[in-house]
């Protein structure tokens, strides 16, 4: 059984047609590469996986079950993950607290212990910030920890959205143009990054990119679905 | 090269090694200094009575008094707090370190042990007193809640007087219904004797109905940000007022009054912190913080499994619920309440308070509430000039420093109270 | 039964145009810079006392003898003239206090609005004492009886300058280049200076046509309503906030016609219900409204594209 399925997915703004009939088939720990034009509707396919759209027609299945019509929280929390092309940090909050944020659906104390400062609720902190340092450590951010998410650079900026998208402990990965606007070291960099996910993690990724040489060369994709 | 000789320096590396516990007993001992002295010393500079404000009000009031009231402040506050503090800072230091290492919730209460003395022995000088500090600490109260939805979660809402106005009477009538001989509410059900047991009660009776009027509130909010927002919460507010000035039950615009002397400063004191260390807890979990993201980006927060709408309600609700127990308490300390009270005048006092302190932070909200009430009370002598002198000041900061004086900074006890004699700082 | 409808129709008309007036000014300013100006109310106010200083000065010049002036003439120079010097005041409230902080949050603007709201009324109150003045009655009231409707010529006048004022700031913003440019700004207020236009020219000529509005509605107001104080600019003003919000932000058409609805629901519900119940059910109205249509009634919904 596929993890990720979508048939005859279609979607309409307002008259326009933006993604016609699309089918999309990943297995666990596959990579499959998204190309296409600007305007193609790439983005529009990960924001009707992940919720943010509710597709006009068409089925998400998502491990057997239907995820059409889920609150993108709930789709998020089920273990679908993604970055987002043009960066969505949030500006006055710590790289550290960016990460700890992305744990939001596994805390376990509850108002009342976030309240009162409960046992349950410091050993929690702790341990969602044990993991948090751990998952920056892997992306190379962990000297950033306790910046503010404006002050650091772009790469990193980048590689934080990579390390919060993780910590959702996703078992697939959606990442839109992950590379967009770096220069080769940083290209290496993230590509590495991406590598050691997939291996040591065991997540299937998703991928937006469209520089097709890099998809082709590299043979990074199992599989290329165009439009 | 020598460093040229500046006063500023001097200080800071005199002061710069006294912890907060040594600043609470050159208080204690200024106090204690007041106490003693105060009545005598006034008398002997030419003032009728120990100056209430710090002087201020004297100095405006009464320009020849100025070097008066300003030796009154030196001898009095000025000298023994310093002297005790940077005597006592080697043994406070000490203190200090030994004291972190018990839970934290120790250390703290000890030093709130201290600040209540302190509190207390001022205000036990003059009723004036009393009445400024209770309400300055409701107002913090107020600020601080008020912060958690406007700051924190970046909403503009506008029916904290509102919130306040439900807290103030649901307390209002639980104490009168069950403890006063009241027109309305019939005779007393409950001896007063009771009645310190039972006012916590009224106040989470408040806080409670406060917090389901925010209901009507929030639900809008998950749709709209931002102006709509603020013209939902600005309706609600009107209509609140309006609906209580309607209910003849609870007085109509005459409002109720005769509540028992219920709200002492221990009992404001006590609410006050359990405010800033609830709402401290809150905003500095996890859970918390999912505030800030709905704020900073909503559809990221989504996608990083927040629930969005959980999020905003229980913020929603947990500022109405705080401000409903401020409500309670002011009704409680002037023990009258009337719905004209509730208006825009209180709205644009608590949006100034959260704005001059600074958004985002516990620190900012309890400087704006503190030093806004007592600006407000210290430039009273000059009547209406202090209508253009607050708001031109207001003005400045927001210029300057459009989220306020100290945004977005986290409120951590342990800095506070750290000792400083270099060998705690990692603390 | 149909007369009392008619005639309280002829109120609401008269209380709307007040409402739509200072509407409009809240409304302009939010289209350039997309944010409310809270001390409208207070420019509202001090546009009725500098319509009163003018009016007064004018009366003491014609019954010198000085200018013979009609007393229509009178009152047509007293809403120029005032319209004109109060534009002043809403251009250094623009210069002074927003254009520091056009790059601030939204909030820190909104709270300097509501702070030079407090100085404005404070200083009128410290420059005229607490009296409450009243305006100079301009002119006779006349009562007609039009099928057992009452109705003054102040009324038809007030409604009459009020649509005219309206359908000239609709001439001036489809038909000038200056309109054409607040429009194009209104649109899109980072790229458009871009273009050779002068923000901060139209951000102040905003304010200034917004206030000079205001100013009108304080004067209309006094004629009809000639006792004026310091604090008469804040409920009109929240209330014409309230208005320019239901209309949808930034819609010219929409704080016009909210204004009138606005100046209806309150009539009528005086009309039907005690008048104490008129606050309580007027925001009522609002409030559903608003609930079930979140952008007003011309606003462009702002996040349609997202579910979320």
């Amino acid at each position: 059984m596929a993890l990720l399925k979508v048939t005859d997915m279609s979607h309409d703004f307002g008259g326009l047609r933006a993604v016609n009939n699309y089918h999309l088939e990943i297995e666990s720990g596959e990579i499959c590469g998204l190309i296409g034009p600007n305007g193609a509707g790439k983005t529009t396919i990960f924001n009707l996986i992940t919720g943010i759209h509710r597709p006009t027609e068409g089925a998400i299945l998502f491990e057997g079950q239907s995820i059409v019509g889920l609150q993108p929280y709930e789709i998020a929390a089920r273990g679908i993950s993604r970055t987002f092309q043009n960066l969505r940090l949030w500006r006055h909050m710590t790289v550290l607290d960016h990460v700890k944020m992305a744990r939001y659906s596994k805390l376990g104390y509850g108002l009342v212990g976030a309240l009162f400062g409960s046992g349950r609720c410091r050993r929690q902190e702790a341990a969602i910030e044990e993991k948090a340092r751990g998952l920056l450590d892997m992306v190379g951010n962990g000297r950033f920890a306790q910046q503010m998410v404006p002050n650091i650079p772009y790469s990193a900026q980048r590689r934080v959205e990579m390390a919060r998208a993780l910590a959702t402990e996703p078992k697939i990965l959606l990442l839109d143009e992950p590379t967009a606007g770096m220069n080769p070291e940083e290209l290496a960099q993230m590509m590495r990054i991406i590598r050691t996910v997939h291996r040591t993690l065991g997540l299937a990724i998703f991928l937006i990119e469209h520089r097709l040489k890099m998809v082709m060369e590299r043979r990074w994709c199992d599989a290329v679905d165009g439009k | 090269m020598q460093r040229p000789f500046r006063f500023a320096d001097v200080m800071r590396s005199t002061f710069s090694q006294v912890p907060f516990l040594g600043w609470l007993l050159g208080g204690l001992a200024a106090v204690t200094v007041e106490h003693l002295v105060g009545f005598q010393l006034a008398g002997l500079l030419g003032m009728p009575r120990v100056p209430v404000l710090f002087g201020c009000v004297v100095m405006l009031k009464k320009p020849l008094l100025i070097p008066a009231a300003a030796t009154f402040v030196l001898l009095v506050y000025v000298v023994p707090a310093c002297v005790v503090a940077r005597v006592s800072a080697p043994i406070t230091n000490r203190i200090a370190s030994r004291l972190l290492r018990f839970p934290v919730v120790l250390p703290v209460l000890f030093h709130l042990a201290l600040l209540y003395g302190i509190l207390e022995m001022w205000s036990d000088l003059s009723a004036y007193r009393d009445l400024t500090l209770r309400l300055t600490l409701i107002s913090v109260m107020l600020t601080l809640s008020l912060n958690v939805i406007n700051g924190y979660m970046g909403e503009f809402s506008c029916s904290h007087p509102g919130f306040m106005a439900l807290g103030a009477y649901a307390a209002s009538v639980f104490t009168l219904g069950l403890f006063a001989n009241d027109r309305v509410f019939g005779p007393a059900v409950l001896p007063p004797a009771l009645g310190s047991f039972v006012f916590p009660f009224g106040l989470f009776l408040g806080g409670g109905v406060a917090a389901l009027g925010a209901l009507a509130i929030a639900v809008p909010s998950f749709r709209t940000r931002g102006d709509y927002l603020a013209i939902i919460s600005l309706a609600f507010m009107f209509i609140v007022k309006s609906a209580i000035e309607n209910l003849e039950v609870v007085g109509g615009p005459r409002g109720l009054s005769s509540h028992p002397n219920w709200a002492t400063l221990p009992a404001v004191f006590f609410w006050t912190v359990a405010c800033v260390w609830v709402i401290h807890n809150f905003v500095s979990s996890t859970l918390g913080k999912a505030l800030n993201a709905v704020r900073d980006d909503e559809m990221a927060a989504e996608a990083m499994t927040v629930n969005t709408r959980k999020t905003k309600v229980v913020a929603f609700l947990f500022g109405a619920f705080w401000a409903g127990v401020a409500g309670g308490l002011f009704a409680h300390v002037l023990r009258y309440v009337n719905p004209g009270t509730f208006g825009l005048q209180k709205l644009a006092e608590v949006l100034a308070m959260v704005y001059f302190g600074g958004l985002n932070s516990v620190y900012g909200s309890i400087v704006g509430a503190v030093s806004l009430s007592l600006l407000g009370e210290a430039l009273r002598p000059l009547e209406i000039f202090k209508w253009i002198i607050i708001p031109l000041l207001l003005i400045l900061v927001m210029i300057y420093r459009p989220t306020g004086l100290i945004a977005f900074r986290d409120f951590d006890v342990k800095r506070i109270i750290r000792p400083r004699d270099g060998k705690g700082e990692q603390v | 039964m149909m007369t009392f409808f008619f005639q309280n129709l002829v109120n609401a008309l008269q209380w709307g145009s007040f409402y739509a007036l200072i509407a409009l000014g809240y409304s302009m300013v939010y289209g350039i810079l997309m944010l409310f100006n809270f001390a409208h109310g207070d420019i509202f106010m001090v546009g009725a006392y500098i319509g009163f200083g003018v009016a007064t000065g004018l009366t003491a010049l014609a019954s010198a003898g000085a200018v013979a002036l009609p007393h229509w003439l009178v009152l047509v120079l007293t809403i120029l003239i005032s319209m004109f010097l109060t534009s002043f005041v809403g251009m250094a409230v623009e210069r002074f206090g927003y254009r520091p902080l056009r790059d601030a949050p939204r909030a820190s603007a909104a709270i300097t609005g509501l702070m030079i709201g407090i100085i404005l009324e404070t200083a009128n109150l410290a420059l005229l004492g607490a009296r409450r003045i009243s305006f100079p009655p301009l002119i006779r009231s006349v009562t007609y009886d039009i099928g057992g409707v009452y109705v003054t010529n102040k009324k038809i006048m007030i409604v009459v300058v009020s649509i005219a004022l309206m359908v000239g700031l609709h001439q001036f913003v489809r038909r000038t280049k200056w309109g054409m440019a607040m429009r194009a700004m209104a649109f899109d207020f980072v790229v458009v200076p871009l273009m050779g236009v002068p923000l901060n020219t139209i951000a102040a000529m905003t304010f200034a046509l917004g206030s000079a509005l205001a100013a009108a509605a304080g004067i209309l107001f006094a004629v009809a309503y000639p006792v004026l104080d310091p604090y008469m600019g804040i409920v009109f003003g929240w209330k014409a906030f309230v208005a320019a919000i239901l209309g949808g932000r930034g819609s010219v058409l929409g704080a016009t016609l909210a204004g009138f609805l606005l100046g209806f629901i309150e009539i009528f519900v005086a009309m039907i219900f005690p008048s104490t119940l008129r606050d309580f059910i007027a925001y009522s109205i609002i409030l559903l409204i608003l609930v079930f249509r979140p952008h007003g009634f011309f606003g462009e919904p702002y996040s349609a594209r997202l579910r979320l």
